[in-house]
């Protein structure tokens, strides 16, 4: 079945006992056991461990992108948190894209090396550079691509074909693309991670996130994982995610036609110095976006004429854009990475990946593609 | 699950059973509008109410009837429908029954909205009230009329918390063949089981005291199932054949729960005053501390009263269960574990010295509602009653220098150290 019948009714059943269409908020912590020799028989003992709720997101992610089974998580970095830990022990190497959310590379240098773990941050859009940084104890790569907020892109294939030779596990976050654009698992890659509070909700009403595995073997120490270390998501959660996932592919699509003109109409504007979104002809690595996604997303950045301070400028007047972080909801969001979302990446480090001080970054929503135009176009009079 | 438990287990068990896919503990939330039927004759039964089931979430919801089975339970009712705020429960609970050139013979102590439905919005469809002093047994037979419908009244009145003798009112009811309803929401079925006592139908505001946290708005009906609404025609919405349900007559139908059954059918289906399913899991949530809750909300009024009594700056203190109170026989009677924890004062010094202990109190919050975990107080001339005349408050029983007060679950020594520094604000009226 097509992508758009899957996201409505893939993991969910008409609850037996109501009939009622939508699967019930299971908010309860326990299960009533009909007797100790049956005990688990209907699947749950403990919502930590499962919730029928929580299940049915995770069932209908697991089948969007084409894997045997997904964990939710608490929030997208508890999921990052997830396959960390599940993979890699002290001693142990991962290779991390250099452009990732500021959170992951919080979350290397700050907290998981404190473990004793080692992170080498490597261009992940030349594939060789990759296969240099693999030493004898690199057991991880961790892809994000498109990255946030560069948009350097990845080639998921090439890499999952290195990791495939040296026995490595490779995990893409597919937060940008989602697998309505972006089929991760297929182009090669072991595991898919996901923030769900962008695309997959999509109404900047839950925070939450979610790991598909390609196999059972992964799946099974992800969950053991989470059910040792407790950052679950809530059925509460789990729930107004189900229903935002539903229009999923109907909001990637209109989103990215959004973005798109919101780009072409940048790129001819005077006062714009550049801009990058990978669907514009002028994006370095159009041609790879072209290839392994079927769409270009709907995040893109550019830097104002003036750089910093009058990218600032503009983020204070512009009307409509909401200056806010989070990114992939149906409002649209204006940030400034250096201060909000990359704050925690050093400068010397932001400078060496290309997150420049002039960075705007934008992420389209769902509004009139007129009225987010006139917006920009007015905030733009007056800088 | 019947009146064979106990309150309490009540207050936790009843009306669930336990989720049969999974053996989930907790009630499921069904936030869900429609239910799929397995097939078209399963569907066609449902309907006609020919077997019990959901069709669509305005008339009924899984998370919702566990909610109204287990207020039914805890009042001793026959059935039970929840509504969207107590407001409306009374609305559907009068139009069920009442129609265009109908009466009412209503208490005048009551909550303002449903002195505001039955003064003004009831007249415009026909409905007239005559109000009559709670305590005033001679004026309710008074006042009934040969059109008389229905006997209305809150058990503990507002603001004078006078009490009405249900026994007496509910046989002056029975003589007239009339039903006799009663807003509970002040005593909650703990403190007081209103159907025990001659009254047909309860009403509350599942918003106060019963869900108890100030989370959630709802209410509820519950059907006594104690009426025989077939022993005159003055009933014919429930005693006579009903088109929209081809012809069915509920009363025969239904019986002991026709009129909850007439209230479903028709102000569900066609005014659709409905909870939602997260309201009634968040109030089922409160439910199940009732009796703990009531039993602190009474013992920390117990001691409120002792201490605005003995203290130089207040002027009187009204509630029921201080002896001075003119119905403090009736409060022992029917409210033994406590008369509810709304207490009236009066503060020296008047209207000034009123707005200035309010206005200076911390702990206390300053808002309208009642019944809620925090303690909650208000001073009605500035605020509810400030756009009346001097006559009209006095006759609605208000002061100048009443403070109306809630009490919470806090310490208690805590809520007199708050009063304490709202009185040493105020002394400079007191003095005066």
């Amino acid at each position: 079945m097509g992508f758009s019948t899957r996201q409505i009714h893939a993991g969910v059943t008409p609850d037996p006992t109501t009939g009622s269409i939508l699967t019930p908020i299971y908010q309860t912590t326990t299960y009533v056991q009909n007797s100790i020799d049956e005990y688990l028989q209907k699947g749950y003992s403990y919502s930590r461990s499962g919730n029928p709720t929580v299940k049915a997101l995770e069932m209908k992610l697991a089948d969007l992108e084409g894997g045997v089974a997904c964990v939710a998580f608490g929030t997208g970095m508890a999921a990052v948190q997830g396959v960390m830990l599940a993979f890699l022990n002290a001693g142990d190497h991962a290779i991390i894209s250099d452009v990732a959310y500021g959170g992951t590379y919080r979350l290397c240098t700050k907290v998981l090396s404190r473990f004793g773990i080692e992170f080498t941050f490597a261009d992940t859009s030349k594939p060789e550079q990759v296969t240099a940084e693999i030493r004898k104890n690199t057991v991880l790569i961790l892809t994000e691509t498109p990255a946030n907020p560069t948009m350097k892109t990845s080639d998921v294939a090439a890499i999952s074909a290195i990791a495939k030779d040296h026995g490595l596990v490779h995990a893409v976050d597919n937060t940008f693309l989602t697998p309505y654009f972006q089929q991760v698992l297929e182009l090669g890659a072991d595991i898919s991670i996901h923030s769900t509070t962008k695309y997959i909700d999509g109404h900047n009403a839950t925070v939450g996130g979610a790991v598909i595995s390609k196999s059972q073997e992964h799946h099974d120490k992800v969950a053991f994982i989470q059910n040792s270390t407790g950052s679950i998501m809530s059925p509460q959660v789990a729930w107004l995610t189900l229903q935002g996932c539903k229009t999923l592919s109907v909001r990637m699509d209109q989103q990215s036609a959004n973005a798109m003109a919101i780009a072409e109409f940048l790129e001819s504007h005077p006062k714009v110095e550049q801009v990058c979104y990978p669907g514009l002809k002028s994006f370095a690595q159009h041609e790879l976006a072209s290839t392994q996604a079927s769409g270009y997303g709907a995040m893109l950045w550019f830097e104002v004429k003036g750089g910093l301070a009058a990218g600032k400028r503009l983020m204070d007047k512009v009307d409509l854009w909401s200056l806010a972080e989070n990114l992939g909801s149906v409002e649209s969001l204006i940030t400034h990475p250096v201060t909000m979302t990359h704050a925690d990446v050093e400068q010397a480090e932001r400078q060496r990946v290309g997150i420049i001080d002039g960075l705007v970054r934008l992420s389209v929503g769902l509004e009139d593609v007129e009225d987010l135009i006139d917006a920009l176009s007015q905030a733009l009079e007056l800088v | 699950m019947s009146r064979f438990y106990g309150f309490d287990t009540l207050s936790l068990h009843a009306g669930q059973t336990v989720d049969s896919e999974f053996g989930a503990r907790a009630t499921p939330i069904y936030q869900t509008t429609s239910y799929v039927f397995p097939d078209t004759d399963f569907a066609a039964a449902t309907f006609n109410l020919e077997r019990g089931g959901h069709v669509y979430s305005r008339i009924t919801n899984p998370t919702v009837s566990v909610l109204e089975q287990r207020i039914a339970a805890l009042e001793g009712g026959s059935a039970a429908v929840c509504t969207a705020s107590g407001m409306a429960a009374t609305f559907v609970a009068i139009t069920a029954i009442l129609q265009q050139g109908d009466h009412i013979v209503a208490s005048t102590q009551m909550y303002g909205g449903n002195i505001s439905l039955m003064k003004n919005t009831l007249p415009r469809f026909g409905i007239t009230t005559t109000f009559v002093e709670p305590t005033d047994l001679q004026g309710f037979s008074a006042a009934m009329q040969d059109n008389t419908r229905l006997i209305y009244g809150e058990l503990i009145g507002n603001p004078g918390l006078d009490i009405l003798d249900l026994e007496a009112i509910g046989s002056i009811a029975a003589d007239h063949q009339v039903p006799f309803m009663v807003d509970a929401t002040f005593n909650t079925p703990y403190l007081c089981k209103c159907l025990d006592y001659g009254v047909n139908m309860t009403i509350h505001s599942v918003t106060k005291w019963m869900g108890g946290h100030g989370m959630a708005i709802g209410g509820v009906v519950v059907d006594g199932g104690n009426f025989d609404w077939g022993a005159t025609d003055k009933y014919p919405t429930i005693t006579t054949p009903y088109a929209p349900f081809s012809g069915m007559n509920i009363w025969e139908e239904f019986g002991p729960s026709a009129f909850a059954t007439r209230i479903r059918c028709e102000a569900m289906r066609d005014f659709g005053a409905t909870m939602a399913p997260m309201n009634a899991f968040l109030l089922l949530q409160g439910l199940e501390t009732l009796s703990l809750r009531m039993d602190k909300h009474m013992s920390n009024t117990r001691e409120l009263l002792k201490f605005l009594e003995n203290h130089q700056q207040v002027a009187w203190v009204n509630h029921p269960d201080l002896a001075s109170h003119s119905s403090h026989g009736m409060a022992k009677k029917y409210l033994p574990k406590g008369a509810g924890s709304i207490i009236s004062f009066g503060v020296k010094g008047g209207r000034d010295a009123g707005k200035t202990f309010i206005e200076n109190v911390e702990l206390a919050s300053h808002l309208a509602n009642v019944g809620d975990a925090k303690t909650l107080i208000i001073h009605p001339a500035t605020t509810t009653h400030s756009r009346i005349d001097a006559e009209a408050l006095k006759a609605a029983g208000i002061t100048q220098d009443m403070i109306r007060l809630s009490v919470g679950l806090e310490d208690v020594a805590d809520i007199k150290a708050d009063f304490e520094i709202g009185f040493r604000a105020a002394q400079k009226f007191a003095d005066a």
